[in-house]
């Protein structure tokens, strides 16, 4: 039953890279994070109205964000648990898609378990961190808080659509014939092509031009800082799901419930 | 020997269906994947956003 055996390899994967990411996280993301809070509170303390109203025109989620009754971790341990668990969570979730087309790829390949040594798992994260971070952030920049952005939406289905996109030119390179491989970089570039939506103006426009000077410089860092800690992710969730599918696929290792594999004579014979 | 065959035949209807089935379940456990990522990741419902928040920022989730 290889649906519980890809289940049961992702949890695990998934624990593993999403501790590395939280990890890689608490060096530069999470305070990166915090500082740019230290702003939010300050310029919700402002009794300003205009901005007030601006800040709500540019933040058009704002209300929930900051409603005082909407329920929100506490600083500290109970926050950091959340954002472990929120890893761990999307690490599961993307070891899920990335181990089943990896799978995939090696019935179409017909090179099972040579197939996955541990270049290839670098492989695989490094295709991961392209499809699931690298472009989307070449249109959309992992952004701190407070920072002005068009709709919320219509960035999510951007998002989709660069990462749908990717991972069909990354794949049609990897292992398209030639007609479709000739329209995979052509797949890369049309996200990027289309553009992001973005909101109109400067980034920090409701903010006083001191905070909004140092933001922009903090806005700056929090891109490298996350390209760091997300590289780390992949490369381990790569390595690490390169192992479990080499598990999964091979014959030692695939101790499925349902009994031993078939003799390939009963097989070819039932079809 | 009749033994024999029903035993054959189970064999053969238990190896058809984990033929047919393994696309099935390799769509299934790619769907169960993209579910997960997409409750964490994109579910805009207050307590999951505030639970999720430095996570969506930090791997580039569009959040706010």
């Amino acid at each position: 039953m290889i649906f519980r055996q890809i289940v049961f390899y992702a949890l695990l994967v998934g624990a593993i890279s999403g501790l590395v990411l939280t990890v890689a996280q608490t060096w530069q993301v999470v305070p990166i994070i915090h500082s740019a809070e230290v702003f939010e509170q300050e310029s919700a303390s402002v009794p300003a109205i205009e901005q007030a109203g601006q800040l709500a025109r540019v933040h058009d989620h704002s209300e929930h964000k900051h409603s005082a009754d909407a329920w929100s971790p506490d600083n500290g341990i109970e926050r950091t648990a959340y954002t472990l668990l929120s890893n761990v969570l999307t690490a599961i979730g993307f070891a899920l898609a990335i181990m089943v087309v990896m799978v995939a790829s090696s019935s179409l390949n017909n090179a099972a378990v040579t197939w996955f040594d541990w270049r290839h798992g670098l492989l695989w994260g490094i295709s991961g961190y392209t499809v699931f971070w690298l472009a989307p952030a070449l249109g959309l920049p992992p952004e701190i808080p407070l920072a002005a952005t068009a709709d919320l939406e219509a960035r999510q289905i951007w998002w989709l659509f660069a990462v749908v996109s990717t991972a069909a030119g990354l794949a049609g390179l990897a292992f398209g014939k030639p007609p479709w491989r000739w329209a995979a970089p052509l797949m890369l570039l049309v996200p990027q092509l289309v553009g992001a939506p973005h909101a109109p103006g400067a980034m920090f426009a409701d903010q006083p031009p001191a905070a909004a000077a140092q933001l922009e410089q903090i806005a700056q860092q929090f891109i490298g800082a996350t390209a760091i800690a997300n590289i780390a992710f992949w490369l381990s969730l790569g390595l690490v799901s390169a192992w479990a599918v080499r598990r999964i696929l091979s014959p030692s290792g695939n101790v499925s419930p349902s009994g031993p594999e078939l003799p390939p004579e009963i097989e070819s014979s039932s079809v | 020997m009749q033994n024999q065959t029903s035993t054959v035949t189970t064999v053969r209807k238990a190896s058809i269906s984990t033929r047919i089935s393994k696309p099935l379940q390799l769509i299934g456990a790619f769907v169960l994947g993209a579910v997960i990522v997409y409750a964490a990741g994109f579910v805009s419902t207050s307590a999951v956003h505030n639970a999720a928040h430095d996570m969506r920022h930090s791997q580039g989730f569009p959040c706010h």
